[in-house]
């Protein structure tokens, strides 16, 4: 039987909502045995966010597709004895992940320097907004926020638009539950070569910066404040997004050399425009690109966004649709290559969501499991793995303890 | 030179432009070996991208370069001479992983496919990162970071709040190189994932990564509730519940706001002096400021907007209502914050002189992030590598200069 890549490693989970659920997801469906820890109290706000939710089913679409591979367990944190089943969770763990909108870990008594007298080798993950140091250290931070004030929306906009966050509510916490994850699987990698753990203090606002090294850099440079380029570049052009055939449907289409331009010509059929001085080279397409374009989209207009695609790859010209949700859903390439992964759900019944964006040669394609119900899992974590006895835990139960 | 998570593992990183090296950038400032492998005469593309120092382009001085290849070892190598496929082969049996974004059927094409590589390293992780991945009817397919944005589903939603005019407005790429980038951070993510199955096994792997599902994967949210209620997604504004701007105008600026909640709403609105329209019934509760939400958000803008960025962000602070200014790269770098943390880097160039750019995104408290040494020349390392790694002499690397290898 081939084996998950974290297979054995365990993780208790303290984390909830976007970044912090995604963070662990992706180490539950590398093989990690994740354990989420909720309370019916306080319920993962995205079991009923506002979107999603399916008519009698127990669980939202979005927090189906941002939890699976992870059990459930629950645990009433505002009771001592709550915590101290924690810390013995803790102890035969080897991650601890949070990303509270403030000090939480500490006031419960489980801030790093706690955890290390339980579990000396413990990897201790706190996902913030601004940092766990810092004059931000317990300022309120969303995926917007993050966004506005790392410059992103600022920079996401058509070259006349105004600033905005990007594209999916959520883009910096995806990019910074990466982050932390890869950061996890190097202290990891660590502790497998010297035995030694340690604390990972990840900033969404930091994690942004990283994504943003031109305008960053065109400022510490040469104090240049970058100004949006919506789908232009600084350097070609044509390089932009056209209007096609059909329902808002949109191709988009990157030339980047004098090949490119005469293949994109041979594949358009040569239209008289395009021998006209304005377009001859890359500095004057550059510069004549606002009438370029109109004309481009004359042409793209009379064609199907799948058609020009085929006809300008053909040609060996980068060209693809812009893609609707649903096209996603329905693209015949990303169907050949297995992207999407039916789950079977209670109550939802079985879905089919975006797995795993990777394959790794003999390895089976990820623990697939279906997000839990809250509390599924207590059985595992307090009968099976701190072998509890069953009065014990019938008593917390009813005292709200495991609750 | 103190120890880092990731020293002791070996990279080759036989890739260009933005996302294979992002790969390779994580890996080694968390202390892996990364040898760069660049072709003679022009090198990695990057290279003839900006910002440079004073607007002057040089091979040398890319910003972005500079900045996606920290603490790597370079090497000029032509990889299509004979001589130079085999002594790229030599490389390959000395490392760990190899990390590629080259077109699939060029790989093929030169001899270096997984197929071939394994025979003469059984347990190499080989990290190929590619537009499409290597099956399927798009693998051939060319995409930039512009196509790729679009062709995950990530564009047609972008902004997220939808455009007042679908026929002016087209879809929207993100800011930057955002699908190359988020392609190469899957790509060390799953190549360490390789490591550990290399530790249990003993044998290596292929990763096949592509960059289309990288950014798709993003979209989980909108991908799930399509696949349970069968929704799509509109790009006309207003037309997606819950999706509204969140950004007012001040009278210097703008801010990000969030105050729409039970626990945010009544300090702002008194905040705001408790002005008669929001104490209304419209407002009262969290389902009717939802229902009513675009009435809010204008009255809450005619307010804002006499009052500075500075004044409401700093008494937000003070009341816990979620709300920063809507900056650029320049407040960035000068926050009070950053400088705090102490986030930037500073590194001392050959060429290019002292560079500032983007730091740590994260911090480890045992094995921390640094950059150790700055990005390399093209063909710096081509001594060290080629004589002291590989034995080959110093008149052997004449020749090999000569001939067009290196």
């Amino acid at each position: 039987m081939e084996k998950l890549p974290l297979e054995g490693i365990r993780v208790t989970d303290f984390t909830a909502v976007w970044a912090g659920s995604h963070i662990t997801q992706w180490l539950g469906v590398m093989g990690a045995e994740v354990i989420k820890i909720e309370s019916s109290l306080r319920p993962d706000l995205t079991r009923q966010v506002f979107r999603g939710m399916a008519p009698d089913c127990p669980m939202s679409a979005v927090f189906a597709v941002l939890n699976y591979g992870k059990k459930g367990c629950t645990l009433n944190m505002t009771l001592p004895r709550a915590r101290e089943l924690a810390k013995e969770i803790i102890k035969v763990s080897d991650i601890v992940a949070e990303n509270f909108g403030g000090p939480v870990m500490d006031r419960w008594g489980l801030g790093y320097s706690e955890l290390i007298k339980l579990k000396p080798d413990i990897i201790m993950y706190s996902g913030s907004g601004f940092g766990r140091t810092g004059p931000y250290k317990e300022s309120p931070a969303f995926a917007g926020i993050i966004e506005a004030f790392s410059g992103l929306c600022s920079l996401n906009a058509h070259p006349d638009g105004e600033p905005l966050p990007m594209a999916t509510r959520g883009y910096i916490d995806l990019a910074a539950a990466q982050h932390g994850v890869f950061a996890i699987l190097a202290a990891l990698y660590h502790r497998s070569k010297t035995g030694q753990g340690q604390y990972i203090d990840l900033s969404m606002t930091e994690v942004m910066g990283a994504f943003l090294p031109e305008p960053i850099m065109h400022y510490t440079m040469n104090g240049i404040v970058q100004a949006p380029l919506g789908n232009r570049d600084s350097y070609v052009a044509p390089h932009g997004c056209y209007r096609c055939r059909g329902d808002d449907d949109w191709v988009a289409i990157a030339v980047s050399n004098d090949d490119e331009w005469r293949a994109f010509c041979d594949v358009i059929g040569n239209p008289e425009w395009t021998e006209d001085e304005r377009f001859h080279d890359g500095l004057n397409r550059l510069k004549n690109q606002e009438q370029l374009d109109s004309l481009i989209q004359e042409w793209t207009k009379n064609h199907d966004h799948y058609e020009v695609m085929e006809m300008l790859q053909k040609g060996g010209v980068i060209a693809g649709p812009s893609f609707k949700v649903e096209e996603v859903v329905q693209d015949r390439h990303l169907g050949e290559r297995g992207f999407f992964t039916a789950i079977d759900h209670p109550g939802i019944g079985s879905v089919r969501l975006a797995g795993l964006p990777w394959k790794l040669s003999g390895v089976p394609q990820g623990n697939y499991q279906h997000a839990p119900l809250i509390g599924e899992n207590n059985d595992y974590v307090f009968k099976e793995l701190l072998k509890m006895p069953e009065e014990e835990i019938a008593r917390l139960q009813e005292e709200q303890v495991i609750y | 030179m103190t120890s880092q998570a990731l020293s002791g593992l070996k990279v080759v990183e036989w890739s260009e432009f933005v996302s294979g090296p992002y790969c390779g950038k994580l890996l080694a400032d968390l202390g892996a070996e990364v040898i760069k492998v660049e072709k003679p005469g022009s090198g990695d593309k990057s290279r003839s991208y900006g910002p440079f120092p004073q607007k002057i382009p040089h091979p040398e001085k890319s910003g972005l370069f500079l900045y996606l290849n920290t603490n790597k070892l370079g090497i000029s190598l032509n990889v299509q001479n004979t001589t130079g496929a085999d002594i790229f082969k030599e490389l390959i049996k000395q490392t760990d992983i190899l990390i590629e974004n080259n077109p699939p059927g060029e790989v093929e094409e030169l001899g270096f496919d997984y197929q071939s590589l394994k025979n003469i390293n059984p347990g190499l992780v080989m990290t190929s990162i590619t537009p499409f991945g290597q099956t399927g009817p798009y693998r051939d397919y060319k995409s930039c970071d512009l196509t790729s944005f679009h062709m995950s589903g990530m564009a047609f939603i972008n902004p997220s709040e939808g455009v007042d005019d679908t026929e002016k407005k087209a879809p929207l790429r993100g800011a930057t190189h955002q699908a190359d980038l988020v392609a190469g951070l899957n790509g060390a993510i799953v190549t360490l994932s390789a490591i550990f199955v290399c530790q249990m096994t003993g044998l290596g792997q292929h990763v096949d990564l592509s960059e289309q599902e990288a950014l798709a994967s993003f979209m989980r949210r909108e991908l799930g509730v399509f696949a349970v209620e069968e929704m799509g997604w509109t790009r006309l504004k207003g037309t997606q519940p819950g999706m509204e701007s969140d950004i007012y105008q001040c009278s210097d600026g703008r801010i990000y706001l969030i105050c729409f909640h039970d626990r945010t709403w009544e300090p702002w609105i008194e905040f705001m002096g408790n002005p008669d329209w929001a104490t209304s019934e419209l407002f009262a509760d969290i389902a009717s400021r939802r229902e009513n939400w675009d009435a809010a958000k204008a009255m809450i803008e005619e307010w804002t907007k006499e009052h500075s960025v500075d004044e409401i962000v700093s008494a937000a602070e003070a009341m816990r209502v979620p709300c920063k200014p809507v900056n650029t790269a320049k407040e960035l770098v000068e926050s009070e914050l950053l400088a705090a943390r102490d986030y930037f880097t500073e590194v001392d160039h050959k060429q290019a002189g002292r560079v500032k750019f983007p730091g740590a995104p994260y911090k480890l408290s045992e094995t921390p992030w640094c950059v150790e040494q700055p990005a390399p020349l093209l063909g710096e390392h081509n001594e060290k590598v080629y004589c002291e790694r590989l034995g080959y002499t110093k008149p052997d690397l004449v020749r090999m200069r000569a001939g067009g290898v290196i």
